[in-house]
């Protein structure tokens, strides 16, 4: 998260748009910025579990199977002004992908999410305006479709951070509650690897973008970078993550 | 009359009072963008804020979105009622809809904010 919060602070000096994309280790659950830390206890799945707070909002994402990314772009940036454009933007990229492949994928339209509680605790269990959802008859699916990828925004004084997270596949450790269907159990055999979508996704979205991918990376840190460790001291501690 | 107000770029607007308080709020332009405000975390009365410093988060269904000091001072009021209330902040922005007060280390600080006609120039720019 701090590195997050690093990469936003860069994309705002240079203004550039940023992003960085990772995996976990160990596998952790993330809470949006505003969730109880209290609803974490009522998950016996997750016990032990290591837990982290983002500083974007949405629902608890089960990091394993998923590939997340945060961009950052000036918030004077065509897609920065909205909310919405910067959803359409990203999502829509990978809607193109998986239609190009013949998976019946989609946004999220504002009357859907509507009626789709927002409240669960789980991120994948919700619907917001722009989620990607794949229309599949399997568990876990929700007003039509299961969700594939999911986003969440932070609006700062002159910058905008989005974070997201591309289910690649169902976690193998969870049965319950926090148990979706990734990529790979939908599109297993029809719409190709997962991996190959990713990197689709990320030249269709390079192409929207209007530059080429190797331009969206390039910014790194080292330890002893006060900015970063001040970021860090931060999101380490006890009063963020149990802020609520 | 409405006393006149004076807005920071990130939305957030300051009107002077006449016992010296600062009252701030957020935009209707600010209000109306965010859409389906969820949560609302504010600063506890008596909290020393910054000019241009984060002192509180709203979130929608779309963003979390910090909110900024527009002057420096002490919070000396908060609007408690908000958070359980948050359709206050796009029914009245500028009355009942105020989110805190601020008694200034320097009040002069309001001129470096921008005025109506400015802010509404800056709005009319973003909304293109």
């Amino acid at each position: 998260m701090a590195a997050d919060e690093a990469l936003a602070h860069a994309a705002e000096q240079s203004g550039r748009v940023l992003m960085r994309l990772y995996g976990w280790r160990p596998d952790t659950v993330s809470l949006g910025g505003f969730q109880a830390f209290a609803e974490t206890e009522q998950q016996p799945e997750l016990a032990g579990w290591p837990i982290v707070r983002r500083p974007s909002g949405g629902g608890a994402i089960v990091h394993g199977s998923d590939l997340t990314y945060c961009l950052a772009l000036p918030a004077t940036h065509p897609w920065g002004r909205r909310p919405e454009d910067l959803y359409a933007a990203v999502h829509g990229a990978l809607v193109e992908e998986l239609c190009h492949r013949g998976v019946a994928a989609s946004m999220v339209d504002a009357e859907v999410a509507a009626t789709v509680a927002d409240d669960s605790f789980f991120c994948f269990d919700r619907r917001a305006f722009g989620d990607v959802v794949i229309t599949a008859a399997m568990a876990g699916a929700v007003a039509g479709g299961c969700k594939v990828l999911g986003s969440a925004q932070r609006r700062l004084a002159g910058v905008v951070l989005q974070h997201g997270s591309l289910l690649l596949r169902r976690h193998p450790s969870m049965t319950g509650a926090g148990s979706h269907a990734g990529l790979a159990e939908i599109i297993g055999g029809t719409g190709g690897d997962s991996a190959a979508v990713v990197v689709h996704w990320l030249e269709r979205l390079a192409a929207r973008l209007g530059g080429p991918l190797a331009e969206m990376a390039g910014v790194s840190w080292t330890a002893d970078d006060p900015d970063l460790s001040r970021r860090v001291n931060r999101y380490a501690g006890a009063a963020w993550l149990r802020r609520r | 009359m409405d006393k006149p107000r004076r807005y920071a770029k990130s939305h957030e607007w300051a009107r002077l009072e006449d016992d010296g308080v600062v009252t701030v709020g957020i935009s209707a332009y600010a209000v109306e963008a965010l859409t389906d405000l969820v949560f609302m975390q504010l600063p506890e009365v008596g909290a020393t804020v910054t000019a241009g410093e984060s002192f509180g988060e709203i979130e929608s269904v779309k963003a979390v979105s910090d909110l900024y000091a527009p002057i420096s001072g002490e919070v000396v009021a908060v609007n408690a009622e908000l958070p359980g209330k948050l359709e206050t902040l796009g029914d009245d922005p500028y009355g009942s809809g105020w989110v805190i007060k601020i008694k200034p280390a320097d009040v002069g600080q309001l001129e470096t904010l921008l005025d109506q006609t400015a802010y509404d120039t800056l709005v009319g720019s973003e909304s293109h």
